[in-house]
């Protein structure tokens, strides 16, 4: 388990897919002793048909594929695991004893699931009435959508992103990455530790609903008070921006190569005036620029086109123009700075795996413990917090309430 | 209730937003700083600084003076050397917390950066856009916003256990951290993620799809094919040798893709999200900035808090991403 600000934390984990265990993740990150609480078939079946979205972990199925679904063991580190039938009677109960031991519920299902297994806030509150429950569902527990199924990529365009985001008006496009999720996340992350500060003050826990659809819309703040101050018609702009002027994506010498810049000020466009030559006017203010963007556009771009990204990156960044190359995988892991840094953290089986950007005292990845495999803690959790003895635990997987395989 | 002072760009704002609207005492302090934003300043302005004590400031020595007087000091540069200039590393505030684009540390730590070179680095714009056109960068603010996020979880996380503790945030960090399945990807099954428009790709059909009277996102993982077909109303779709696995379906998405377009273009927008509902599949309708301030969903959650701009506009600013309660909150038991 991670060291950190919040060793001592005990979270129950229910979550799935990408924005709860990413909250989780950071969670347990910080120190927070996380339990994955997951149902027998949670990582999939047995036998795998197919290769994962993600790969496997190692690149090779190995005996137990359901442990080494790459997108999923990502998410995973410095958890534990507990392999709990919540569906008998007595997998309820256990999750209820293990409730009554916990800081935190943390869960993302449908806003319908955990009342359907009399797991809702009404019962986890008498288990513990300073549990913290966190519900993520798409459209929170109430309202006229809170039904509707919610995944981030359907979620995006309903928080206005997708209506300003494309090459031009008629040609919207989406992230196609599902960006409500981790925007979710840290918006879950900052729920749960507001939740235990004011439990800090009042003594009880609380219900916290954290919708995606909310966390996506609240993220868009600035625009959604724009759109009630301005007549100005939002609408997407490619890669300009209202109040930088030049600001692109150029292509490079190679094969999709391209570089992101950007003149935050006449002080940047100056300098870039000094690295492209005469054909730019150093002498444009912002307005002037803007007018002239696309020509600006067409300049910058003759100029990257001879060169390699790397080389219009460092010929920009020397003269403190703001830069980056537009990078795949592997230029990003093995970049200087990032390795410098030590980011990737090769803590599964050796593959990079994303490192978290808070550092600090007492948080290292020299800690962290790698995913768990399924059910890995079902007997030390069981005994070290319900003080279940052997045979009660061998009990329990007799009748596979607990389990450390997916069943047949 | 803890004192946080906060000076610097979006970052810093956001991360002051989140402390000021739970009820922490939050002051802004203005040194001069104007940044490039994607709204004017007084948008920028009422979303993030609403329920903030402002102070405009040049002056070290009342910086110092409040600084070291508060429970967090949230500071965000453009540089590491500039983190010095200010005093960072002088300041006796328990909880420190800095974000700059690199960090504090590596070759890279005084590079100039905007939100856009940092996706760029981050390996967000490479998804984004295209496959054969130039990638496009996100708008708005989420670099900063989400490193706002990291900030408030770490300095909050120091002072619940009341631990003294300086926190180095690097933007180029939080992008990476916050990446999909793209790194594993890559490193996992040696597939490089790319850029393919609006098409998710791995899972079909993933797409934006035009409706009569607008667009509709859909979002089909396998679980959801037969659902689908219901809501197409094609129900021999799933018999269609064509269709019977996501692996098939990628294989002939482009045919999948015009039925699905071609059931669509006849309906409007409420017309397909009736269908979505009725037939449960994921959806969503893009929507502009005007209807999701008239959403009823959001209405009815209480989505809007009223503020005041500077020139006395009454504006609706969204509250916080969750709601808290002590209770079930009934209308749940409806649903149940």
């Amino acid at each position: 388990m991670a060291n950190g600000p919040l060793r001592g934390l005990r979270i129950l984990d229910l979550t799935h897919v990408w924005a709860g265990p990413l909250a989780t993740r950071i969670l347990a990150d910080l120190g927070a002793e996380v339990v994955k609480i997951e149902a027998p078939m949670g990582r999939g079946p047995r036998f795998y048909g197919g290769i994962p979205i993600g790969g496997f972990i190692g690149r090779e199925p190995g005996e137990e594929p359901y442990n080494n679904n790459a997108a999923f063991v990502k998410l995973q580190r410095n958890k534990k695991s507990v392999a709990l039938d919540l569906k008998t009677q007595e997998g309820r109960q256990v999750f209820l004893d293990l409730v009554a031991k916990s800081d935190v519920v943390i869960e993302n299902f449908s806003a319908r699931a955990m009342a359907d297994l009399e797991l809702d806030y009404r019962h986890l509150q008498k288990a513990n009435p300073q549990v913290i429950h966190v519900a993520m569902p798409g459209f929170g527990l109430t309202g006229p959508y809170s039904n509707r199924v919610a995944f981030g990529p359907t979620v995006e365009p309903m928080s206005g992103l997708t209506h300003v985001m494309g090459y031009d008006e008629h040609e919207l496009r989406s992230t196609a990455m599902a960006l409500p999720d981790p925007i979710a996340a840290l918006h879950a992350v900052s729920a749960v530790l507001t939740a235990i500060q004011k439990r800090a003050i009042t003594g009880f826990g609380e219900l916290v609903e954290m919708s995606l659809h909310e966390s996506a819309v609240s993220a868009h703040g600035a625009w959604i008070v724009e759109t009630q101050l301005s007549d100005r018609k939002l609408s997407p702009q490619g890669n300009k921006h209202p109040a930088m002027a030049p600001h692109g994506v150029y292509s490079c010498n190679g094969d999709d190569e391209w570089v992101a810049i950007a003149c935050r000020d006449d002080k940047d466009w100056r300098s870039l005036c000094s690295c492209i030559g005469e054909d730019l006017d150093a002498k444009l203010n912002l307005a002037e620029r803007k007018s002239k963007h696309d020509e600006i556009d067409r300049q910058i771009s003759l100029w990257c086109t001879e060169r390699p990204p790397e080389e219009v990156v460092h010929t920009l960044q020397e003269n403190r123009v703001p830069a980056g190359h537009v990078r795949i995988t592997p230029q990003m892991t093995s970049d200087p700075h990032v390795q410098f840094r030590e980011f990737f953290v090769p803590l599964e089986k050796n593959t990079p795996i994303p490192g978290n950007p808070i550092k600090m005292d007492k948080v290292s990845p020299a800690d962290w413990t790698p995913c768990p495999r399924l059910g890995e803690h079902n007997e030390c959790i069981l005994k070290n917090w319900l003080g279940l003895t052997d045979e009660q635990a061998s009990r329990l997987k007799h009748l596979n309430i607990i389990v450390d395989k997916p069943p047949r | 209730m803890l004192a946080v002072v906060e000076i610097g760009g979006y970052a810093a704002g956001y991360c002051g937003r989140l402390f000021a609207q739970t009820g922490n005492f939050v002051t802004r302090i203005d040194m001069g700083q104007t940044l490039p934003a994607w709204t004017s300043k007084e948008a920028m302005d009422v979303f993030l600084h609403s329920d903030k004590s402002m102070l405009e400031t040049q002056d070290r020595n009342e910086v110092n003076r409040l600084v070291n007087s508060a429970d967090i000091v949230v500071l965000e540069t453009s540089t590491a050397d500039e983190i010095e200039q200010v005093g960072f590393d002088g300041w006796s505030c328990p909880v420190k917390v800095v974000i700059s684009p690199f960090g504090r540390t590596g070759p890279y730590k005084n590079w100039q950066a905007t939100s856009s070179t940092l996706l760029a680095m981050g390996g967000f714009t490479n998804l984004m856009g295209d496959p054969d056109r130039a990638p496009l960068t996100l708008p708005g603010h989420f670099v900063e916003f989400q490193s706002g996020g990291f900030a408030y979880a770490a300095s909050l996380a120091c002072a619940l256990a009341d631990e003294t503790n300086s926190i180095d945030i690097g933007m180029l960090e939080v992008v990476m951290a916050l990446s999909q399945f793209t790194t594993v990807m890559w490193h996992c099954a040696s597939i490089v993620r790319s850029r393919h428009g609006n098409d998710f790709w791995s899972v079909v059909p993933t797409n934006l799809f035009r409706c009569r009277d607008g667009w509709v996102y859909i979002n089909i993982v396998p679980g959801f094919w037969d659902p689908f077909v219901a809501f197409l109303e094609l129900p021999e779709l799933v018999l269609d040798e064509r269709f019977v696995t996501n692996t098939r379906r990628m294989q002939n998405r482009q045919e999948l893709h015009e039925i699905t377009a071609g059931v669509l273009a006849k309906l409007t927008r409420n017309e397909v999200q009736q269908r979505a509902v009725d037939c449960r599949i994921p959806l969503g309708a893009v929507l502009s900035f005007e209807e999701v301030l008239d959403d009823v969903h959001l209405a009815a959650r209480n989505m809007w808090i009223s503020r005041s701009t500077p020139s006395g506009h009454a504006v609706n600013v969204p509250r916080l991403p969750w709601l808290c309660h002590d209770k079930f909150p009934t209308d749940q038991l409806a649903h149940s």
